[in-house]
């Protein structure tokens, strides 16, 4: 017998009206539901770059940081992780006004719309002609992945070691405390500085703690790759369906070309069982030039049709592209400041640690 | 080399041969002097001194005064040390300029040792002469030989694992020259060791090798006596005082023992985490390969690590040459002045096993012989000198770990403070705004 173990998020929506904030509506919500929207959105806003979700299991782990999905420390950041992606994409300017969306915040029962275009995002297929702006930043999301994973593990290897430096630093708390006992005039000095060896030793945690605000800004990045290569990939699929379409007109075309002037080029069960049983009758010929005219008709204009749609695509797709653009350079510069802000306080305790005991040192 | 830090004035601690000039050195050119040149008439008349010729560590000018400085204030000005006692300081060495030697038969490094001294027992008041490792260990033999009841300062250790510790590298030469240097200075302050006879010869003997084969023996009394003392007596208490000394020593050589494995546990943290950044700041120049507008920003970072990890390679390099030797010495130190204070306890055991034999033959009473007259003698000028180092080591003792810690936070504020400033230069980097292209 399993027993599951659920943790809920509660968000409030708040309207509001005349200058005033009123909360209209608070539910709970638990992480799968996020999911289901997110692909929701995936699919019905295919030229969407759609904000990613913070990660599902906790990855690029240094060793003190807990890998359980119900620490305490891992649920806050993953509901910050969840405020963040509701913000982002109340802040987008399609995307808010979806219906779904709305639902999602307000009612209770949220009903998973299955579709199969959802599964055929992950299909393996060849495209001839792709749009070159489209494989290029494919191409970049794949090498931000790429750069951004390997970051973030070097980052917590980075983090390990610093821990390991700052803590065997406590030690020397302890032992100067037992030199200073044997001690006379050096004793006090000894003492107290080694007091100050012990705040430096703890004075890591928190540091450390800080930084993880910093990966979890790279994470979201990293899931906006995936993001972003999604909308390529419905490029691609787009420009397949495009080109297989084009390809049956054409063979169609053909075939119908061949019937009328009467020459076999192409392979086909009829012009087959034609050799084998004897030629058709000139009726039985000119009900089939029919039908595929029919096809061909309609065949141009679904043509025409899927033309029109993957010229609408591109265009949405590359506006919302753009102004992903902006706000990866935006949010990356920020989180990079945040960074060197972090550091620069890290060398500015460290400093200050140091100096009081050199200064308990000279007391010696 | 990071220069010694502006707060620190020398003294008798371990301090760079860079931050301090020779004191008697002239304003006339006289470095590095053989033994045969002819003195200058400056030198004779050592005490007069102008400012002019002080460098001073922290780089100001001396009081002004308009006469010549005498010896004490030179010493004032120089040393702030508790220990000199306003002394007049007549004798100077200096460890320096290693130089390798490659002969058919082995490859070793000499150092010049340069002596200026005043002192009647030097024929002349300057003296450069070259030695090797092996020469320092023979002096420390001699030593103990003919000074049992003093304590010998320590040598650097003479083995050294081959193929683990490359011999000639520049760092090892530099620090046990730095450990030979001190070696020679902890004599030099020592009022009965620097009167010795060897130190004397190994500081001007033009052939010190011809000298050793001599073979002459020139002990003191005392060293005399004491060579004959066999370990045949057993001390049955050791006086409080020595004992608490002995007690000390002991807990001493443990903490310090501890304290050089936290040490050496830090470096090695520290390479660790080095290794670790030196892959981390190149992946910011990768991903800044990739970017428009972030490319600038993200190999600043890149940058800037780089600069962090550089401070921190010379903060390792530092705390392993200059923390950790002067460590490991303080080590050997006590481990020699405990075989010292054993020594002691064999004389005592002597004395008080010579007085209990008289007590039990009835007839020498009450005439003490003189062969017990004389182990009481040996035994109690042996407690007095021993006193005697114990205090003044004490106290270089003191100097010594307060140099060196203040040294080791030191290096760790000056990598910090490099570390800050390459982040703050950084930050005016990030928030610029990139025109549209």
């Amino acid at each position: 017998m399993y027993e599951t173990c659920v943790v809920l998020f509660l968000f409030r929506s708040v309207e509001h009206t005349d200058g005033q904030s009123v909360l209209t509506d608070s539910l709970w919500r638990r992480y799968s539901e996020f999911e289901l929207l997110r692909s929701y959105l995936l699919v019905y806003y295919p030229h969407i770059v759609v904000p990613p979700l913070p990660e599902k299991w906790a990855e690029f782990v240094w060793h003190k940081l807990s890998a359980d999905n119900m620490d305490p420390d891992f649920v806050e950041r993953r509901r910050i992780g969840l405020e963040n992606f509701l913000l982002r994409i109340a802040s987008h300017p399609i995307l808010c006004r979806d219906k779904i969306f709305y639902l999602f915040l307000t009612q209770v029962f949220f009903f998973y719309l299955a579709d199969s275009r959802l599964k055929a995002l992950n299909a393996t297929f060849r495209v001839k002609n792709p749009d070159k702006r489209f494989t290029d930043l494919k191409h970049y999301s794949d090498e931000l992945q790429s750069v951004i994973s390997h970051l973030l593990r070097v980052r917590a290897r980075v983090a390990d070691r610093l821990y390991g430096v700052y803590k065997v630093h406590g030690n020397y708390g302890r032992v100067f405390s037992e030199w200073s006992a044997i001690e006379k005039e050096m004793g006090d000095g000894l003492q107290s500085a080694g007091h100050h060896m012990d705040v430096y030793a703890s004075s890591i945690d928190d540091i450390l703690e800080d930084e993880e605000h910093y990966a979890d800004q790279l994470k979201e990045y990293l899931f906006y790759a995936e993001a972003l290569r999604a909308v390529c990939r419905k490029h691609e699929l787009m420009q397949y369906d495009l080109e297989m379409a084009a390809q049956d007109l054409a063979s169609k075309k053909q075939q119908c070309e061949e019937l009328v002037t009467g020459t076999v080029r192409t392979f086909s069960l009829k012009g087959m069982t034609t050799k084998l049983f004897g030629q058709e009758t000139p009726e039985q010929r000119e009900a089939r030039i029919k039908v595929l005219e029919e096809q061909i008709n309609e065949g141009e204009q679904q043509l025409k049709s899927k033309n029109l749609e993957g010229r609408e695509f591109v265009k949405n797709a590359w506006a919302d592209i753009e102004r992903f653009k902006e706000q990866k350079n935006r949010d990356l510069k920020e989180a990079l400041i945040s960074y060197a802000v972090m550091q620069i306080s890290m060398c500015k305790k460290g400093i200050q640690v140091w100096t009081n005991a050199k200064e308990c040192f000279s007391k010696m | 080399l990071p220069g010694s830090p502006p707060d620190a004035l020398p003294s008798t601690g371990p301090h760079s041969l860079r931050d301090m000039p020779h004191p008697l050195a002239g304003s006339s050119s006289e470095e590095a002097v053989g033994g045969d040149s002819t003195p200058s008439p400056d030198l004779l008349m050592a005490r007069s001194f102008g400012d002019k010729d002080l460098i001073l560590p922290n780089g100001g000018t001396p009081a002004g005064t308009s006469s010549p400085a005498s010896s004490s204030s030179l010493l004032n000005r120089l040393q702030l040390d508790d220990d000199i006692d306003g002394e007049t300081r007549d004798l100077f060495v200096i460890v320096d300029d290693p130089k390798k030697h490659v002969c058919t038969m082995e490859t070793y490094i000499t150092y010049r040792i340069t002596t200026k001294s005043t002192r009647v027992e030097f024929d002349l008041p300057e003296y450069s002469v070259r030695r090797r490792y092996q020469d320092f260990d023979w002096l420390r033999s001699k030593l103990e030989e003919s000074q049992p009841t003093h304590l010998i300062p320590p040598l650097p250790e003479k083995f050294v694992v081959k193929g683990v510790v490359d011999r000639f590298s520049e760092e090892f030469v530099e620090t046990r020259r730095k450990a030979l240097d001190k070696f020679l200075k902890r004599i030099t302050d020592h009022p009965v060791l620097s009167f010795n006879e060897h130190f004397n010869i190994f500081l001007t003997a033009k052939d010190l090798n011809a000298y050793k084969k001599q073979g002459i023996a020139l002990l003191t009394r005392m060293g005399e006596s004491v060579k004959h003392v066999t370990g045949g007596y057993k001390l049955r208490t050791r006086p409080l005082e020595f004992a608490a000394i002995g007690d000390y020593l002991d807990t001493f050589a443990l903490k310090l023992g501890t304290i050089d494995r936290i040490a050496q546990r830090i470096i090695k943290e520290e390479i660790e985490y080095l290794v670790e950044l030196r892959e981390y700041g190149p992946v910011y120049s990768t991903w800044s390969a990739l970017e428009g507008e972030l490319a600038e920003p993200l190999e600043g970072v890149s940058a800037c690590i780089g600069n962090c990890s550089t401070a921190l390679e010379e903060l390792t390099d530092d705390m392993t040459e200059d923390f950790l030797p002067v460590l490991r010495e303080y080590i050997l130190y006590s481990d020699s002045m405990k075989s010292v204070l054993k020594k002691r306890d064999q004389v005592q055991a002597e004395y008080e096993a010579k007085l209990e034999a008289v007590a039990l033959r009835k007839e020498d009473r009450p005439k003490v012989p003189a062969d017990v007259e004389k182990c009481q003698d040996r035994m109690e000028c042996f407690n007095a000198d021993l006193k005697a180092d114990m205090e003044r080591w004490q106290n270089n003792k003191r100097q010594d770990f307060r140099q060196l810690l203040m040294g080791m936070a030191d290096k760790n504020i000056q990598y910090y403070e490099k570390c800050l400033m390459a982040w703050e230069s950084i930050i005016p980097l990030l928030q610029e705004k990139q025109e549209a292209k």
